[in-house]
């Protein structure tokens, strides 16, 4: 699942992991995340920390309350420092990458997660 | 001519009242300034941020395609594709520039200290910086810094001053030229870093000294200068560096290369 408020990300990760063959769900804000989350069996997040309507570290929180944790979540970031690493594997992200994430890395990392 | 008493003092009062609303009237004025000052680096934060996001997706597709993800490609389509991407990935890198200037602007930047080798982080700029170098040969030595002991500082943001120093030592020195990495130890038991990253690029004029750490300020900012940038790089060094409670200064000579220092205390108080 990719949680991101921007289509223009969320279309181009779309074409990126249908060419490499996972199936892609996508959510723009919180709440469609947390909703998605519960109501689809998911593998793998990958998590915009800025949403329209609050954190993405909160779809993590709501989702591990319900028992609906995926097998792994990557956070993406504008920008890094401020500890930002920090709070998310914190909150039980697997990593933190920096968009625009390379896509090479970005299919190593995720391979590596759910291999 | 003699006044009387009470004349004067009523004199004195009205330049005093005169006086206070000048007060007044600058103190109205620097608020205004002020939150004008805010406004902009508000602005600055925003429009960067957003102008981050499209492009992020524009370097995505683009790298989709470079990678032969959509069908291969002959070698003049990858080649074009990869001006996309690297156009891209030099604006994301313009734009974070004016973000992580936009935040040391506003004091929004806590250092994180930790205990570091500062030697080992020259290295791995220096590596980084390979490729760029190479292109240009030239050199690029850490003439000393194995005995330097370990500093107490916020490693990333110095990352970020080492790798602003050395990659204008490399835009500004011409091919074959050389640059270098020294330590020294100063003060009176030691207890401040010196670092100087020097070149023998084409130099600082003395009446740029100071310009060149100013804000948008660039020596040439000619519409056809050579070396195009945002002009905060040295900037947001200068503000790292102090954030730091170490000074920064340039000593060149126009044609003859430059060098740039900075101080770092190695004993800072620790919570």
């Amino acid at each position: 699942m990719i949680v991101e408020d921007s289509s223009l990300v969320t279309d181009a990760f779309a074409v990126l992991f249908g060419e490499a063959g996972y199936e892609v769900h996508s959510a723009r804000t919180v709440a469609d995340a947390i909703e998605l989350g519960k109501r689809t069996q998911i593998d793998l997040i990958l998590l915009d920390l800025t949403l329209p309507d609050g954190s993405g570290l909160d779809v993590l929180s709501a989702l591990r309350q319900s028992g609906q944790l995926p097998r792994a979540t990557l956070a993406m970031t504008g920008h890094t420092g401020g500890g930002v690493r920090e709070t998310c594997l914190a909150a039980g992200c697997a990593e933190v990458l920096t968009k625009p994430v390379p896509i090479r890395e970005l299919l190593r990392q995720i391979e590596r997660l759910l291999g | 001519m003699k006044m009387s008493d009470g004349l004067d003092s009523a004199a004195l009062h009205k330049r005093l009242a005169a006086l206070e609303a000048q007060g007044e009237e600058a103190r109205r004025t620097i608020d205004e300034l002020k939150s004008r000052d805010a406004l902009k680096t508000q602005f600055l934060s925003n429009i960067s941020h957003d102008l981050r996001t499209p492009l992020a997706a524009i370097i995505t597709h683009a790298e989709i395609l470079r990678e032969g993800m959509l069908g291969s490609l002959n070698p003049r389509q990858r080649e074009s594709v990869s001006g996309i991407v690297n156009g891209g990935q030099q604006l994301i890198d313009m734009i974070d520039e004016i973000l992580t200037y936009v935040r040391s602007a506003s004091d929004q930047v806590a250092l994180i200290r930790t205990e570091f080798s500062i030697t080992e982080v020259v290295d791995q700029v220096k590596l980084l910086n390979e490729s760029l170098s190479a292109k240009k040969r030239l050199t690029i030595e850490r003439l000393n810094g194995d005995d330097v002991p370990p500093v107490y500082a916020d490693r990333d943001k110095l990352k970020h001053v080492l790798g602003n120093l050395i990659g204008n030592a490399i835009k500004f020195t011409h091919d074959g030229g050389r640059i270098w990495i020294k330590f020294a130890r100063r003060g009176r038991d030691g207890d401040e870093l010196l670092v100087e990253i020097g070149d023998t690029g084409r130099g600082i004029a003395r009446d740029h000294y100071d310009l060149v750490f100013r804000e948008f300020a660039q020596v040439d900012s000619s519409p056809s200068r050579p070396h195009h940038g945002t002009g905060l790089g040295l900037a947001i060094a200068r503000k790292l560096v102090e954030l730091h409670s170490g000074r920064i200064w340039v000593e060149s000579e126009l044609g003859k290369g430059s060098r740039f220092f900075f101080t770092l205390p190695l004993n800072p108080p620790r919570d």
